[in-house]
């Protein structure tokens, strides 16, 4: 046993090797030792397994299969020398105080009210300057970061750019034709009686704030009287038994695409907010808060469905701006 | 350390939580793995894209009897037919069918619907406009006759066999010669699978799910599983709109589509590609969640609890 | 040869003494102390899979035709991150296996720390000095699931498209700003101008990530300064810490640990499937499948979601919509506020200005325990609230009635659950000698019928339990050599 170590001079005596708790936790080490080493050598077949498994290209399960063998295998074994075989003591330790003296901390805090406090009190007007120009530059720092992320979206309905995205309005004028999101035009015999149909406006198949949902609710005809829809006023927004919702749900934009004809509600499928379509899609359940808005439409001579106008408010879930 | 103390040999304290763990992955991948065995629908890049990969006509559609049952006359014509091109056309039944469907319905039907198949007021619906092929659908999924009042019927294994459906079917249409649906005759073959995806997607995904598992609706309804539609049901269920279900005339979904849409439901949404593994019962985030923290932390937290103490 | 090499690192860098320190830690044992491994462990697999994904994902919103091998959708119009996505599943040799283990890998990890930050919390390891830790820990909690979601939406799908929709009109909820931020975030109205999946991408895999790998060194780093807490029992006092040494104990478990970590997620990626997104289809924002929920992290915030009556503020031209902006911005804000300052609510409630390194047993500190357990009741009541529709379903109830339930069942169960763990907590401690016991009674029956109870033997591994803690030696003598070759060392060690 060597003392040339400073350590050794002074400390505790070193261990020996039958102190219990260097021993491993096992009674039967050797055989252990050889239940590890067999783990071991299953995940090392597992991952020679894997390699193979990937050479010949098969499937995901094989290669998983092989690949989680392989470091099962390892795993436990190391586990189980660690657990049975190394010393696991109980060894302790002592927690020293990390937080520092009374003295160090006065130190410290001197330091800082001392030196920096001199600086203070002598260049106040720099001190004042600085603050200025650091806060300043905080905020010239991130304005672009934020600023130049995207538009801004439009104050109100009347300054919208043509090319400009708006949460005011869609692209659904007075006289836009009806088109399914192929692009191709919606006549008026289309859909039976219980249809439904996802709509655009010809030229914006696809747009997210154009989308509609066109359903028959009466198989009527031209000289028919017209099916009485519950808001007042609306019974022209519709025609020959057809009304049409924007597809938007209020209350997060999810496409409410899911009609029970029967009872002649829209669901929406995100979180089953339930839409009466026959007093114009008002929601009798669930988180949504306002009615889909109404798209008036109409029938052409020529049996082509066109929007009779556009939207009376904004599409889609409610934000600050809306009024 | 030295004394002699009875003890459990060293192989079951490392076996066990091994077992443990295997017993679990094996009980959580039996109970969460989908049933029929999944078909591989993935090709090589530019081979056709109409075809359904390893169907054959006949294996595709499950219900045995659905051409062979309607006899030949019909059958020759349908051949020459220029609505075959659509792969769907629909067939007249024949008028012998009328007299033993009638006797079938009086049997039967008639204590809800009524002797003349126009209904019974609390009861049951009336029967007549409403064609052939809504007969079928009802009958041939189950779901008719009704095994209880409920707010919506459920499928459940059919009571009569294809000949007496048709027979029952025939009867009701014969009351109101051409009006409703016909019972379609649907070729999957060549059917764009593509298509059927997208249009599937767009039309039915928001009730049925995107993998056709269904789902609750409102009202005590519910959009049913697709799992166990055949063609036939399927393009029955799309023209006339039974219950709750929207209904999609040729004027919204074409001859072709709701052929496309048929064989997409029953090539690759009853055999969908799950190269992943197991299915999980297919409704997503919901079952994924139960398997990730049940079986993948749970089995973790056992092995913390072999490494560590249990104090 | 290992003193050469280790002199030439300290002559450099002065590791030696430091070194000694660091390999004489002591870890306690006790298995729940585990927990949080398994969420570094994860992790690990995580950044593994990650960098082998980011070589195949492409993040682009611009539309290709699809024309790889999965047959239904060919010929489809999608966007490059959906195809690219589809094409590891299909097209890469084993690129499916790491796609799902990388999934699995993230609901683990967040699992992990759910019950890792449990633990934590009701035996009280928060308490000073370990407050700093705690909100670090919270503050990856929410990274993780920030990072999550941005993760599962990369891919373009039907499913998650649907998700980020419900973001987009979340941020616009929000009173003032929420428009200005949306349209700043998607470049425009919805669905904006093609940015958000490359702003997605690059926040999951370079932004977020690179906070986290720091927040998680500073973890361990102060878990390696303050020291690991402990349960009090047998020669463990507030001043020190009882347990395995850190080389080569410890690291031979942790080590061990991280390949059986990886195993089951491994295995989890190969034989169950995850988020199977061919089977999804491209997103487009007017298609929508039924059964959505969000990976089960975000599950409690479509729960509040779905439950909220349908309460929207309109006056002086202005909406707020607080059916969304109570339930997916205040909800959430105030639950992750309580649990970042809960260490400061706790020391100012008990005037509690100790330092803790002893855990308490959670039924020692009721009031704690019931408010966790009534703050778990709510969060696994909204997240049981998302999944409505299955449960309807499942159990062929009526949509709404399910719904009703869950409206009651939110405020009320929490309720319920406070009052009744501090009963139970109280009736625990009121109970002596519960849970003291470590050995378990053995009844014996002697040959004339008569029973007997004897304490069972102790356990081979509990042996090291009942021994006295001793300081790790400063050297091992290994100079008897009938005793070395026992133990199987070969060499003499100074």
């Amino acid at each position: 046993m060597s003392d040339k170590s400073p350590r050794t001079e002074g400390a505790l005596p070193p261990a020996t090797l039958d102190d219990p708790h260097l021993l491993p936790s096992t009674r039967n080490p050797k055989r252990m030792e050889a239940l590890a080493a067999l783990a071991m050598l299953v995940g090392t077949a597992g991952f020679v397994a894997f390699i193979v498994a990937y050479w010949v290209n098969a499937s995901n399960r094989w290669e998983a299969l092989t690949l989680g063998i392989g470091m099962l295998g390892l795993g436990v074994g190391v586990i189980a020398w660690g657990k049975y075989l190394m010393p696991q003591g109980p060894f302790v330790e002592e927690r020293h105080d990390f937080h520092s003296t009374d003295d160090e901390r006065s130190a410290f805090n001197a330091a800082i009210t001392g030196r920096g406090g001199l600086e203070v009190k002598r260049r106040k007007v720099l001190l004042g300057v600085f603050a200025l120009g650091g806060g300043i530059m905080t905020l010239a720092l991130l304005i672009p970061g934020v600023r130049s992320l995207g538009p801004k979206p439009a104050k109100s309905e009347d300054n919208q750019g043509p090319t400009e995205s708006s949460l005011f309005t869609t692209n659904w004028k007075k006289g836009s034709k009806l088109v399914t999101v192929g692009g191709r035009p919606v006549m008026v015999d289309d859909l039976e009686l219980g249809g439904v149909l996802t709509v655009f406006p010809q030229g914006f198949e696809g747009s997210s704030p154009d989308q509609v949902i066109l359903l028959r609710l009466a198989q009527l005809g031209p000289n028919d009287p017209p099916y009485p829809i519950a808001p007042p006023g609306r019974t022209d927004w519709g025609v020959q038994g057809y009304v049409a919702y924007s597809k938007l749900c209020t209350h997060l934009g999810c496409p409410v695409g899911l009609y029970q004809q029967r009872t002649q509600q829209l669901v929406c499928p995100c979180h089953q907010s339930i839409f009466n379509v026959n007093a114009g899609a008002v929601p009798e359940f669930g988180p949504a808060p306002r009615p889909l808005p109404q798209l008036p439409i109409t029938v052409d001579p020529t049996g082509q469905m066109r929007a009779n106008g556009s939207f009376d408010q904004a599409v889609g879930p409610g934000f600050w701006e809306r009024p | 350390m030295t004394t002699e103390t009875p003890r459990r040999p060293a192989l079951a304290r490392l076996a066990a939580p091994a077992a443990l763990v295997g017993a679990v992955a094996i009980f959580g991948l039996v109970a969460f793995s989908s049933g029929p065995a999944s078909a591989d629908t993935t090709t090589a890049p530019g081979a056709s894209t109409g075809t359904v990969p390893g169907a054959q006509p006949g294996t595709v559609q499950q219900t045995p009897t659905a051409v062979t049952a309607v006899p030949s006359p019909t059958a020759a014509a349908a051949a020459t037919s220029p609505a075959n091109e659509t792969g769907i056309y629909y067939t007249d039944l024949p008028n012998s069918f009328i007299a033993p469907g009638q006797a079938l319905f009086a049997a039967n039907c008639s204590s809800c619907h009524g002797a003349e198949a126009n209904g019974k007021i609390g009861v049951g619906p009336n029967l007549q406009g409403l064609g052939a092929g809504t007969v079928d659908f009802w009958v041939s999924t189950g779901r008719m006759p009704l095994a209880a009042l409920t707010v919506q019927a459920t499928r459940k294994p059919p009571r009569f066999n294809r000949i007496q459906t048709l027979e029952i079917a025939a009867w009701v249409q014969s009351l109101t010669p051409g009006q409703g649906t016909k019972v379609p005759v649907v070729h999957t073959a060549s059917a764009d699978l593509e298509a059927g995806n997208t249009l599937f997607t767009l039309n039915c995904a928001a009730c049925h799910t995107i993998s056709g598992a269904g789902d609750a609706l409102a009202e005590g309804a519910f959009a049913p599983s697709l799992h166990l539609a055949t063609p036939t049901q399927v393009v029955e269920a799309i023209r006339s709109g039974p219950g709750n279900m929207p209904r999609f005339g040729p004027g919204n979904i074409t001859n072709t589509e709701a052929r496309d849409i048929a064989a997409y439901v029953t090539g690759v949404l009853q055999h969908p590609n799950n190269a992943g593994g197991a299915g999980l019962g297919g409704i997503g985030p919901v079952g994924e969640g139960f398997v990730g923290l049940l079986i993948g932390v749970g089995v973790l937290m056992l092995v913390c609890f072999w490494i560590g103490d249990r104090a | 040869m290992i003193d050469k090499s280790l002199n030439w690192l300290d002559d450099r860098l002065g590791v030696a003494k430091g070194g000694r320190t660091f390999l004489d830690k002591i870890f306690p044992d006790h298995w729940s102390f585990m927990l949080g491994e398994i969420a570094l462990y994860s992790f690990v697999v995580l950044l593994g899979t990650g960098v082998f994904l980011t070589l195949y994902f492409v993040p682009s919103a611009h539309e290709i035709v699809y024309h790889g091998s999965y047959a239904p959708l060919r010929g489809q119009h999608v966007s490059e991150a959906y195809a690219s996505t589809v094409s590891l599943s299909f097209d890469v040799r084993s690129g499916l296996l790491m796609r799902q283990a990388h999934h699995w890998a993230a609901d683990i990890f967040l699992g992990a720390i759910a019950v890792h930050m449990a633990r934590v919390f009701f035996t009280g390891a928060f308490r000073k000095p370990r407050e700093f830790n705690w909100i670090v820990g919270v503050t990856m909690l929410i990274l993780g699931i920030v990072n999550g979601f941005l993760g599962y939406s990369l891919p373009d799908d039907l499913v998650s498209g649907t998700g980020i929709r419900i973001a987009y009109s979340i941020i616009e909820s929000i009173p003032l700003v929420g428009s200005y931020l949306g349209f700043f975030l998607f470049g425009g109205n919805y669905p904006g101008s093609g940015v958000i999946i490359p702003r997605f991408f690059i926040l999951h895999v370079l932004i977020v990530p690179a906070i986290l790998v720091g927040l998680l060194a500073a973890h361990l780093g102060l878990l390696v300064k303050q020291k690991h807490t402990q349960f009090p029992g047998k020669g463990k006092t507030e001043r020190n810490v009882v347990g395995s040494p850190m080389f080569p104990t410890f690291m031979a478990k942790t080590t061990g640990f991280l390949f059986v970590s990886s195993a089951v997620i491994f295995l989890l990626g190969g034989f169950a499937q995850i988020n199977p997104i061919w089977q999804f289809g491209q997103y487009e924002p007017y298609q929508i499948s039924y059964a959505v929920q969000p990976d089960w992290y975000m599950g409690w915030l479509d729960g509040a979601l779905r439950i909220m009556p349908s309460w929207e503020w309109v006056g002086w031209g202005h909406t707020i919509p607080l059916e969304v902006f109570l339930p997916a911005v205040i909800f959430p804000g105030l639950i992750f506020n309580i649990l970042l300052v809960w260490p400061f609510i706790e020391s100012i409630h008990t005037k509690d200005r100790e330092y803790h390194n002893l855990l308490d047993r959670p039924r020692d500190r009721p009031k704690r325990t019931a408010a966790g357990a009534a703050m778990l009741t709510l969060l696994f009541a909204v997240f049981f609230a998302s999944s409505t529709d299955v449960m309807a379903n499942f159990f062929q109830l009526p949509l709404i009635d399910v719904l009703w339930f869950f409206r009651f069942f939110v405020p009320l169960a929490p309720i319920v659950a406070y009052f009744l763990t501090l009963k139970i907590c109280q009736e625990m401690r009121a109970a002596e000698g519960i849970g003291k016991r470590k050995r378990a009674l053995i009844v014996e029956r002697s040959t004339e019928g008569e029973y007997t109870t004897v304490e069972s033997p102790v356990r081979p591994g509990d042996v090291h339990e009942e021994l006295e803690a001793i300081p790790v030696p400063t050297f091992i003598d290994t100079t008897d050599p009938e005793l070395a070759t026992a133990a199987g060392v070969r060499r003499v060690i100074r």
